[in-house]
């Protein structure tokens, strides 16, 4: 323990964030920058007959008007993973254009871009676009999509299936066991839809220096680098050298800003053609029609128990929606990011999965907080519940009954699924207890009976989770059907002074990482807080990177530092060695000094530093300067994982859902900053409850989005939340230097499972046993009536 | 959407339906009718502005009238379009004889939108539609007022 590991240190970047200081893309204004808008598709499914741009070319400010016929990257957005189908078929990838030339695949696809001097110019000259559709069939549902006369979103191929995968046991193996249970819990329900809802929306500045053959992107990004790769080996065909990214303060992503969104490369193609600086930014409208949605499952699934609630097999099938197009992760997200967690905290000797990704007339559908790993702890959280309901089990003791025996990824070793992964640490059972502890199960039990004789419906639900995060080894997700490695890079420049910056691939756009990683990087080198600075999203600054998602920022991003930090080290102790005349396995470094041991000579990491910047008198054939860049590649995930406790009153009336405690103890392995991990635990909450209570993104059989607006989607506000009950267990990661898991999804993953089985169990004297999210009273009521 | 309601006007049905047949007056009582110029018999070109709360547009595009059965029923098929989006509607009016000399104009149908009115309006539409209809017939009663006078 250093000076500042495990301290609630206040955020540094809340000084700015705090006073509206923040520099978001949208806030940047460049000289002799010109505005945009989009003419976008009113209609889901559509043959484009006519774009007549003739009048808006007059109206006042116009600069440019690009249309699809203008050939701006003609290869269009690329996905960023192949999921083959299981009988070995390729992947079906459609070409997903820039600016759409024929057909329409969704409303709000882009026909027409419009640059003017003025944002109030372009959208005015927007209006005056004239295009002429003509309406086709569409399909929004995935299940129904894969029917035999459901209307094709893609022309080339015979039905709409992306993907067909499967993961887990042989089939007949697993329907066999199924058939011998002693019981057999049943689900059938849908995931629903949810848009992502950064506070900022997606803002990009493209600006071409015609001099320097150069282009800057800014960006609202989760991942810089990996968006100039995309954008130019992929999409445009520029030199990656040509290209800076960047993308400085960016308001949340929750995984919506990683992927590679075809304004961006639109934009940085159009600089060039207009020879100026172009802005677009996002309108709330625009955010819900055109950033990538998350979940949409329709799930089947069937899980056997023997006499004394063991589980003996698990069967589900699934229909996971991928939208018109193939979003940069869409494919991975319910295959090999979910897939890969059915076996949960469970010893569950056979699964098998079946997951269909079919296209449909909708924006795509990507990662979104968890991404996957939600709908797989949803499911496998209901039903155990619901097993153990239709057993007149407990569902405290059938969750201790499955739990996985702990161990620690040292001693005992790490534990093989029969889902492909192995999991590095875990003890289930004490995260468990501590929740049951905190909640006073035994008294809420005898509460909740009281509660019903005098009319009052109290329940509790229980989420005992586990997630893969850290992503990832990249030998096992390139096997997985990766198209990238998803190592990270970390550089720590020690100035002459002795200041250190320190250069992440890892991108903060909310979590902290400006405080969290300058707390870990003070105490390795033993100096202050005050001396470390930490830089990320720029392209020019930073030497590569894979970006943040999967909470890999810290176990991934964090341990390239570490790398770095001690290569740092052993070159400042030759230096330190040479200027105490003595031999270097006779230093120790503490403090910020190395000493001699035994003695009271040292040197201090500042005079070190001078010294490698300033090599008068320096060891002979050592270069001069103190500066490491490394990339770590983890040896596998991190698995973080939870129990959470949701306690429910439901309105006997009017079916409305009081959550009203809701307890979160984590384990995230070691923590570095306990205030930002409750923070990130805070907010995954209020996202996992909005899930499970309020949100919804409804598409009409026409393929209209309506819920478009916050009049209509029902965001989760704080009136929504009691105060969260966080706590925490500690089992470190054995297989990364801080020993860190990650913490940015957990809240959204254990949260949605718990409130809903709270509600269940608030109704289950009255024979209910399932109802379908999001929990809004009429749907509850109804569920109390039949 | 749904689109229904019923309305009940003092005038025969002989004479409301010529009074809806006749441009000039639809022209003159439907609420927001800038312009409707006949293509064909019963084949309109009409742009109408429509402002009802936030929901303020121009739109442009067909109207006609199918399916008569002189006095007794036709169906209007409207299909116009906005920059918030687009409506596509149809609409079948039914006319009974009522009391003394009045009709009962029964419409029920079903209106499509896309776009922004979809996404943003489809919630406020009914509301909106409802609004439009009562305009029209408070317009249509205050024609049959002057002619009777």
């Amino acid at each position: 323990m250093g000076n500042f590991i495990g301290k609630a240190v206040k955020r540094r970047e809340d000084a700015r964030f705090l006073k509206g200081a923040g520099k978001y893309t949208d806030d940047i204004k460049l000289p002799k920058m010109t505005q945009s808008a989009f003419v976008r598709s009113p209609y889901a499914h559509a043959k484009v007959l006519s774009v007549d741009i003739s009048e808006a070319e007059k109206a006042d400010g116009v600069v440019a008007i690009f249309t699809g016929s203008d050939g701006c990257g003609e290869y269009g957005v690329p996905c960023g993973w192949q999921v083959d189908f299981k009988n070995g078929e390729t992947m079906r990838e459609p070409k997903h254009p820039l600016l759409v030339k024929d057909k329409i695949k969704h409303v709000g696809e882009a026909v027409a871009f419009v640059i003017a001097e003025t944002l109030e110019q372009a959208r005015d000259a927007a209006e005056l676009v004239e295009v002429e559709y003509e309406e086709l069939p569409v399909v929004t549902d995935p299940q129904k999509a894969m029917d035999k006369d459901a209307p094709l979103v893609h022309g080339e191929w015979k039905d709409n299936a992306a993907f067909d995968w499967c993961i887990g046991n042989d089939r007949a193996d697993v329907e066999a066991a199924l058939e011998k249970a002693h019981h057999v819990t049943e689900m059938e329900y849908r995931n629903q839809r949810l848009a992502p809802n950064a506070m900022e929306p997606r803002s990009y500045i493209a600006d071409y220096d015609v001099n320097a053959d150069k282009y800057t992107l800014y960006t609202s990004t989760q991942n810089p680098h990996l968006i100039r790769l995309l954008m130019c080996a992929f999409v445009l065909g520029i030199p990656e050298h040509k290209v800076r990214i960047v993308s400085k303060d960016v308001g949340g992503g929750f995984g919506s800003k990683i992927y590679h969104y075809t304004e961006e490369a639109l934009l940085t193609w159009a600089s060039k053609q207009i020879g100026r600086p172009v802005k677009w930014t996002s309108d709330r409208s625009e955010a819900f029609l055109t950033d990538a949605h998350g979940r949409d499952h329709v799930v089947k699934s069937k899980m056997g128990f023997d006499k004394e609630g063991k589980i003996v097999a698990h069967l589900t099938d699934e229909y996971c929606a991928m939208g018109a197009y193939l979003s940069t992760f869409a494919p991975a997200v319910p295959t090999y990011l979910h897939g890969t967690l059915f076996q949960g905290v469970y010893t569950t000797p056979l699964i098998h999965l079946n997951v269909v990704g079919p296209f449909t007339h909708t924006v795509p559908v990507d990662a979104y907080r968890g991404a996957g790993r939600p709908e797989a702890t949803y499911l496998l959280e209901r039903i155990i519940s619901k097993g153990a309901q239709e057993m007149g089990m407990d569902a405290a003791e059938i969750r201790m009954k499955n739990f996985i025996p702990p161990f620690d990824g040292v001693k005992e070793e790490g534990y093989q699924t029969q889902v492909a992964l192995q999991y590095d640490s875990g003890n289930y059972q004490q995260a468990l207890k501590k929740g049951l502890e905190k909640l006073g199960y035994e008294n809420f039990r005898k509460e909740q009976e009281e509660a019903r004789k005098n009319g009052k419906l109290l329940g509790v639900g229980l989420s005992t989770y586990i997630e893969g995060c850290g992503i990832a080894p990249s030998a096992v997700v390139g096997a997985l059907g990766a198209r990238a490695g998803l190592y990270e890079v970390g550089q720590v420049r020690v100035q002459p002074t002795g200041k250190v910056s320190v250069f992440t691939g890892a991108h903060s756009h909310g979590q902290g990482h400006e405080t969290v990683f300058a707390q870990f990087v003070a105490d390795k080198l033993g100096i202050d807080m005050a001396d470390v600075e930490i830089e990320h999203g720029d392209t020019d600054q930073v030497a590569f990177g894979m970006g943040t998602y999967g909470s890999r920022s810290l176990a991934v991003g964090g341990s390239a530092i570490i790398k770095s930090i001690e290569k740092i080290l052993d070159k400042g102790a030759k230096i330190a060695a040479h200027k105490l005349e003595a031999a270097e396995g006779d230093l120790e470094y503490a403090s910020g000094k190395w000493t001699v041991k035994g003695t009271d000579k040292s040197v201090s990491f500042g005079d070190v530093a001078l010294t490698a910047y300033v090599p008068h008198n320096y060891p002979e054939g050592l270069e001069p300067g103190l500066d490491f860049s490394s990339f770590y590649d983890p040896s596998n995930f991190t698995y973080p994982f939870g129990t959470h406790i949701a306690v429910v009153e439901v309105d006997k009336d009017t079916g409305a859902v009081d959550l009203q405690r809701f307890i979160a103890i984590d384990d995230v392995g070691n923590i570095m900053n306990p205030m930002i991990v409750d923070g990130q635990i805070h907010g995954g909450v209020a996202q996992g409850v909005g899930q499970a209570l309020l949100e919804e993104v409804v598409y009409d059989e026409s393929g209209q989005m309506i819920t478009g607006s916050y009049m209509d989607y029902a965001m989760p506000r704080a009136d929504d939340l009691p105060m969260i009950e966080t706590d925490n267990t500690v089992t470190p990661c054995p297989h990364n230097p801080l020993g860190v898991k990650g913490a940015g999804e957990a809240g959204a993953i254990g949260s949605t499972p718990a409130v809903v089985n709270a509600v269940v169990d608030a109704l289950a004297h009255l024979g209910v046993t399932d109802i379908q999210m999001p929990l809004k009273p009429q749907t509850v009521w109804k569920a109390m009536q039949n | 959407m749904k689109i229904n309601g019923n309305y009940t006007l003092n005038v025969t049905p002989k004479n409301f339906w010529q009074m809806v047949m006749d441009p000039e007056v639809l022209e003159k009582v439907t609420p927001g009718i800038k312009e409707l110029k006949e293509q064909s018999p019963d084949n309109y070109e009409a742009i109408s502005e429509v402002k009802v709360g936030p929901v303020r547009g121009n739109f442009k595009g067909n109207l006609s009238i199918k399916d008569k059965v002189e006095e007794e029923r036709c169906t209007l098929v409207v299909d116009q379009k906005s920059k918030m989006g687009n409506v596509v509607a149809e609409i079948v009016m039914t006319l009974a004889p009522t009391g003394d000399s009045q009709t009962e104009v029964k419409y029920t149908g079903e209106a499509k939108m896309s776009g922004t009115l979809a996404s943003m309006g489809q919630r406020i539409m009914s509301g909106v539609v409802s609004t439009l209809s009562k305009q029209f017939f408070k317009s249509m009663e205050a024609e049959i007022a002057e002619r009777q006078a």
